[in-house]
């Protein structure tokens, strides 16, 4: 297992698309932070009214760089594109057939695909993040880290999130076999196209089952973890979430470990 | 007991309806170059890909260095494998290639990598990413990946195609060396029979996913060597005349027809001989089959196969 993720960690440093996707998100940390500079300070009296509540916020902290940073959509989609081509890359350019049939368990080569991808996944974050968050605390005069345990604490429940995404998305691109069909179901979950589909779901539900405490997006990952109220959220709901995300990591991963130890290669 | 490295045992691989390949039963000794005929489909690739652990049998067994398909999981890293089209990373180099594979197999050790690009020709190539590479260095690349865990045997499926007459040769040359000097047993595939009647030592017709006829590569030779074919009217006493002749180098086939390999100018000696012996001679023709020919007569088609 080791020499494998070895092997995938060797290919993701030398892929040309992962260090496009690490100017991508270091860019998208840039925009974030000019985004939030621009609602702060709002010089053109463009947020008036919008509701928004970082407008008239004195001070910002490291906490709120977290929620900024992670719950963005736009972030779910770096994140989907870079699971998709990692996950794809090998059966795209053939070299799973020098490797999968040599090996004991075949499953295998999924695990140690989805541990490395989690493993560069984690470092585009960490790079889009510090980019904000150093940014932010050099030209933000209102920006204060505030504690640092609650900064962990956010970004470990936000980073378990993450990673329930990433088994979602590895499981749409070992089910469809391809990275078109990777990206498009992918793109359906991080753009919230999923929402309206979990809102007409919710309603049904509601007109046939008198439960009104079961609501079906509530098991929804996309609607759990992007307005997860990580800051202010008690233990029930914060291992309400850690199981759900669990949940969902185990049935992705195990079904695309199931899927290549099953499935004959192309 | 002989020594195989691989046995099938009526393999069988459906898709559906489809029976891709039919019970097939082949043995293949240590040290031996098997090559395996057929037109496009007939079931060469679904085949290899069953022996490399890609693709699952619907029926049939196999066993690899005398241990059954349960427990060769931990021997097939004995095993290479160039199946289709090799399979590279095109952005990386000849090098970072081989190192993908020899990580994967727990090796460290880039001055073997080394070696081994030199073997396949590729030791000057540098840094050039594998995109860049011709069809001929791109089937060396996939044969040194193959080769990368000291394989014991080789599975080689169509590792010509594609190339043009220069890179045959030297793809030929490079199997045989492997075989020679590595003692490595190789089963390579090809719709060219030509082409691998110059380096195979036995071969398998599959034909619409069945193995239609098995010989080795002498016993081509003499199928496609010139030769007297008669058919008697009775092939019992024929050969009785023929051996009094003197004809030693003969065979029967289909119980009705003798082929005849030597004297070829005698034909009509051969024919009064047997006149008077009251034998009828129903059919003679002196025959010369081409290689194309000889695989068209066991399929009954034309097609693709040169």
């Amino acid at each position: 297992m080791f020499n494998l993720i070895k092997m995938n960690l060797y290919r993701m440093t030398r892929a040309v698309s992962t260090w496009v996707l690490v100017i991508v998100i270091a860019a998208f940390g840039m925009l974030q932070f000019g985004t939030l500079k621009l609602m702060m300070d709002d010089p053109f009296n463009m947020f008036d009214g919008a509701g928004t509540s970082l407008i008239g916020t004195e001070t910002m902290t490291g906490t709120d760089t977290v929620s900024t940073f992670l719950q963005n959509s736009n972030i779910l989609i770096i994140v989907s594109i870079f699971i998709v081509i990692f996950a794809n890359a090998e059966q795209k350019s053939g070299f799973d057939k020098n490797i999968i049939g040599i090996t004991k368990h075949r499953w295998k080569h999924t695990l140690a695909r989805w541990i490395s991808a989690v493993i560069g996944m984690t470092a585009l974050l960490i790079i889009g993040y510090f980019v904000m968050f150093a940014l932010c605390a050099l030209f933000l005069n209102s920006f204060t880290i505030g504690s640092v345990t609650a900064i962990l604490r956010s970004a470990g429940l936000m980073y378990i999130g993450m990673i329930a995404f990433s088994g979602l998305f590895f499981f749409f691109t070992t089910l469809f076999k391809s990275s078109a069909g990777g990206i498009v179901a992918s793109l359906i979950v991080s753009l919230g196209i999923l929402n309206l589909i979990e809102m007409l779901l919710d309603l049904l539900t509601k007109k046939f089952i008198s439960n009104p405490r079961f609501v079906p997006s509530d098991f929804c990952l996309d609607n759990v973890v992007m307005s997860f109220k990580h800051a202010s959220a008690g233990t029930k709901t914060i291992l309400g979430f850690v199981a759900l995300c669990l949940v969902y990591l185990v049935l992705t991963i195990g079904g695309s470990m199931l899927l290549q130890q099953r499935r004959d290669v192309k | 007991m002989e020594d195989y490295i691989l046995e099938t045992e009526n393999i069988t691989k459906k898709y559906g309806a489809i029976v891709a390949v039919d019970h097939v039963s082949i043995r293949l000794k240590r040290g031996e170059i098997y090559g395996i005929i057929g037109r496009n489909g007939a079931g060469k690739t679904t085949l290899l890909k069953m022996l490399a652990g890609l693709a699952r049998p619907t029926e049939g067994s196999f066993r690899i260095f005398g241990e059954s398909e349960k427990k060769t999981a931990k021997l097939r890293d004995r095993i290479g494998v160039l199946i289709e089209s090799p399979g590279l990373i095109p952005n990386m180099s000849a090098m970072e290639n081989m190192r993908i594979q020899a990580l994967m197999l727990g090796m460290n050790d880039d001055a073997f990598l080394k070696e081994l690009l030199n073997d396949v020709g590729l030791g000057e190539v540098g840094k050039m990413p594998a995109k860049r590479f011709s069809m001929g260095m791109k089937q060396r690349l996939g044969i040194a990946i193959a080769l990368a865990g000291h394989p014991d045997l080789l599975l080689l499926d169509e590792p010509i195609n594609g190339l043009d007459p220069q890179g045959i040769v030297e793809i030929r040359e490079l199997i045989e060396r492997l075989n020679k000097e590595r003692n490595i047993t190789i089963m390579i595939s090809s719709h060219i029979l030509e082409e691998l009647s110059k380096i195979a030592t036995r071969y398998g017709i599959l034909h619409h996913g069945q193995l239609i006829d098995e010989f080795t590569h002498k016993e081509l030779l003499r199928r496609c060597s010139e030769r007297i074919e008669l058919r008697p009217s009775d092939p019992t006493r024929a050969v009785t005349v023929i051996e009094t002749m003197g004809i030693r180098d003969y065979k029967v086939i289909d119980n009705n027809i003798i082929q005849i390999f030597e004297r070829l100018d005698d034909s009509g000696e051969i024919v009064l001989e047997l006149a008077k012996n009251n034998i009828k001679t129903l059919n003679i023709a002196v025959k010369n089959e081409a290689l194309e020919d000889y695989y068209l007569s066991l399929t009954g088609e034309g097609g693709t196969v040169r």
